[in-house]
């Protein structure tokens, strides 16, 4: 068993990293312990408001690795630890079979090497699925410089692996994480991304990172803008296809000169999760929502800021308006647009019908004819102001914790739950 | 009329057939306000006329009786007159109402189901488990409403090879797989010998617990919203 210090300081270590969804898998019990849930499941929440899915630790925090921002950095005076597989897997069934969490997300610091260090993770992974039959959800970080093969080998036993970009610039990561190249980060993600494709296409038998790629960035550690952020995001999105990318507002926990003293604003966060979700279902691009060296809006969330700027396109009619156009009228989620979608093939719909139908109108009047009758304000300082006094609650609802919901079953309604519809 | 009854499927439906024509009829499986002059009955459960109810109202939709079944596992104290009015709405309607949320009484019902099914979601996650001495798990739960039996399946085909029970404390049952078949049973306290290492388990749950959190960005009310201190009574991390 696991000591009780090792355990802290390896989980201390890890828990920066946002990610701590379980969603994407729907791996069968194949006589073992464990089995995905596909929508995910949140086992427990900490104080800080996030969720507890899996059991989020490093197999070591002994680093060759300088990353400034970094409590595990090589040039730290800390105490080193490092567990055995044996003991995550025995630490990971154990909770498991309690059902304290939904599985393992395993990562560690560059131990030894960075070939070692994968070795030792793709060590752990295998031995949980082979000789433990372990079924449940595994996560597993990537780490960068380690060869190919032993990427390849890892995908076959993990749901999903993640190559974290860090920062969102070069430069950025040139100055704080000097040992990582963006290469070393991309390279893998691209391997990654064509061996899945080749699988599916091959039609194998088992599993190839079901639960695909994810990565995470840190926010406000460094000077980018959210215009290159949400750019960056753009491109991975659609360059490696990930599934998720996450933020980390930037919390202080090494002093350097180099390092604000200050922690990212978690309403920044929330903004651009907001605009990464926009990128996604919403169907904008990027280059819509803002300027690449501007900021997004902390006043309005950026489906608003866009509408506000696009005065000239609104209002438009919901009876017949094509799904796209609605899903961009601020306070329409997804949900009420395809419940509009359907409920006008059947009556022309009213201010009246729509209220019925629970979409909500407090933002969407000022946007929306229905019937061709409008019922907001004509005056754009007006809908400014008012528009402007009803986002205050994201500020509450930050989005850094990830964003299952155990009241929700589907994992990305959840999300959308959290991030307030836009 | 104020109908008494014992919460059961078959009571139920009986006084669904009682009950239909009266307007001002009061059902109930728990205590009712009695004022002077109201008037009371129990019913029993009656075999044949629940058939006859159960056969008319699955003619008129087939997830009828789906939906008395989550109906009746509810904890809301309105939960019977909920389902008295749902079950009368549909009958009078004469065709599936599911989706006619407009109707306030379609839009109770469908809350309540949803309501029910969103604790057995939770339930998935918050059932904390523990090694008994010959390695069976255990799990004391207090859901609000009755729900223990409905977590087996999703337990049962991650943890095929462990025996287990669900115990309700509240209710006094438990619903228990046995390596093999599952059932129901009454239970009001258990005896329960723990492994050699449960309590070290716990305790190393209980640091990871606290580990992960990070002191500076404190949200108690997001925590409690998402699990709320009710729950909290078998979570060894929230224990002591
Ligand atoms: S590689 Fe960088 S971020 Fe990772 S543990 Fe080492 S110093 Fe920290």
């Amino acid at each position: 068993m696991i000591s009780e210090s090792k355990l802290k300081i390896l989980t201390e270590s890890a828990k920066y990293d946002v990610s701590c969804s379980s969603s994407g898998s729907k791996r069968k019990n194949g006589g073992g312990i464990g089995n995905g849930y596909a929508a995910g499941c949140c086992h427990s929440f900490t104080p800080d408001g996030r969720c507890i899915s899996l059991l989020k630790i490093l197999m070591s925090n002994d680093c060759v690795f300088n990353c400034k921002y970094c409590m595990s950095r090589a040039d730290a005076d800390v105490p080193r630890v490092s567990a055995t597989p044996e003991e995550i897997c025995e630490l990971t069934i154990d909770f498991y079979k309690r059902n304290y969490i939904e599985g393992l997300f395993l990562s560690s610091a560059v131990h030894k090497s960075p070939d070692y260090t994968m070795e030792q993770l793709l060590l752990t992974v295998k031995k949980l699925r082979t000789e433990y039959g372990f079924y449940g959800y595994i996560h597993l970080k990537g780490i960068p410089h380690a060869h190919e093969s032993l990427v390849r080998e890892a995908a076959k036993y993990a749901d999903r692996m993640s190559y974290n970009i860090e920062l969102p610039s070069e430069k950025s990561l040139k100055l704080l994480a000097p040992q990582k190249s963006r290469e070393s980060l991309l390279l893998p993600m691209e391997q990654l991304r064509r061996e899945k494709v080749a699988f599916q296409e091959e039609k194998h038998k088992g599993h190839f990172l079901p639960a695909g790629q994810t990565t995470q960035m840190i926010v406000g550690a460094s000077p980018e803008k959210d215009g290159q952020i949400i750019r960056l995001t753009q491109s991975l999105y659609r360059t490696f296809g990930l599934k998720r990318v996450y933020y980390s507002s930037y919390v202080p926990v090494v002093r350097d000169p180099l390092l604000p003293d200050m922690p990212t604003g978690e309403l920044r966060e929330h903004r651009l999760y907001q605009a990464d979700w926009l990128l996604r279902f919403y169907g904008f691009d990027a280059e819509e929502l803002l300027e690449e060296d501007g900021d997004l809006s902390l006043e309005f969330d950026p489906k608003c800021a866009w509408a506000l700027r696009n005065l000239h396109l609104f209002p438009v009619e919901v009876n017949k308006a094509p799904v796209e156009v609605l899903l961009r009228v601020p306070g329409i989620g997804a949900r009420s647009a395809y419940k509009i979608a359907e409920a006008r093939k059947y009556a022309s719909l009213t201010f009246e019908t729509l209220a019925k139908m629970r979409v909500v109108l407090k933002r969407a009047r000022h946007f929306i004819t229905a019937g061709g009758k409008f019922y907001g304000s004509e005056n754009s300082a007006a809908v400014r102001g008012m528009l402007s006094s009803g986002v205050r609650t994201p500020v509450q609802m930050s989005m850094f914790a990830d964003g299952q919901n155990a009241l929700l079953s589907d994992f990305e309604t959840a999300r959308s739950a959290l991030t307030g519809e836009l | 009329m104020i109908y008494f009854y014992d919460g059961s499927k078959d009571a139920f439906l009986t006084a669904f057939l009682l009950a239909y024509n009266d307007g001002d009829a009061t059902l109930t499986s728990g205590s009712a306000q009695l004022s002077i002059g109201s008037q009371t009955v129990f019913v029993q459960a009656d075999f044949s006329r629940a058939r006859r109810a159960e056969k008319r109202l699955l003619a008129i939709d087939k997830g009828s009786m789906r939906d008395l079944s989550v109906l009746l596992r509810s904890g809301d104290g309105d939960r019977d007159m909920v389902a008295l009015d749902y079950f009368k709405f549909l009958a009078k309607t004469g065709r599936p109402v599911r989706e006619m949320l407009a109707e306030d009484c379609v839009l109770a019902a469908a809350e309540c189901m949803r309501r029910v099914g969103n604790e057995v979601h939770r339930f998935h996650g918050f059932v904390r488990f523990m090694e008994t001495g010959c390695g069976a798990l255990y799990a004391p739960i207090s859901p609000d409403n009755d729900i223990c039996d409905l977590l087996v399946p999703h337990f049962r085909a991650r943890l095929p090879g462990f025996p287990f029970v669900i115990h309700d404390v509240k209710r006094k049952k438990a619903a228990v797989y046995d390596g093999e078949h599952t059932f129901l049973a009454p239970l009001d306290r258990a005896e329960i010998v723990l492994s050699a290492g449960e309590e070290k388990w716990q305790a190393l749950w209980r640091d990871y617990y606290d580990g992960v959190n990070i002191p500076s960005r404190k949200r108690l009310k997001q925590m409690r919203g998402y699990m709320p201190v009710r729950y909290w009574k078998f979570m060894p991390e929230k224990k002591g």
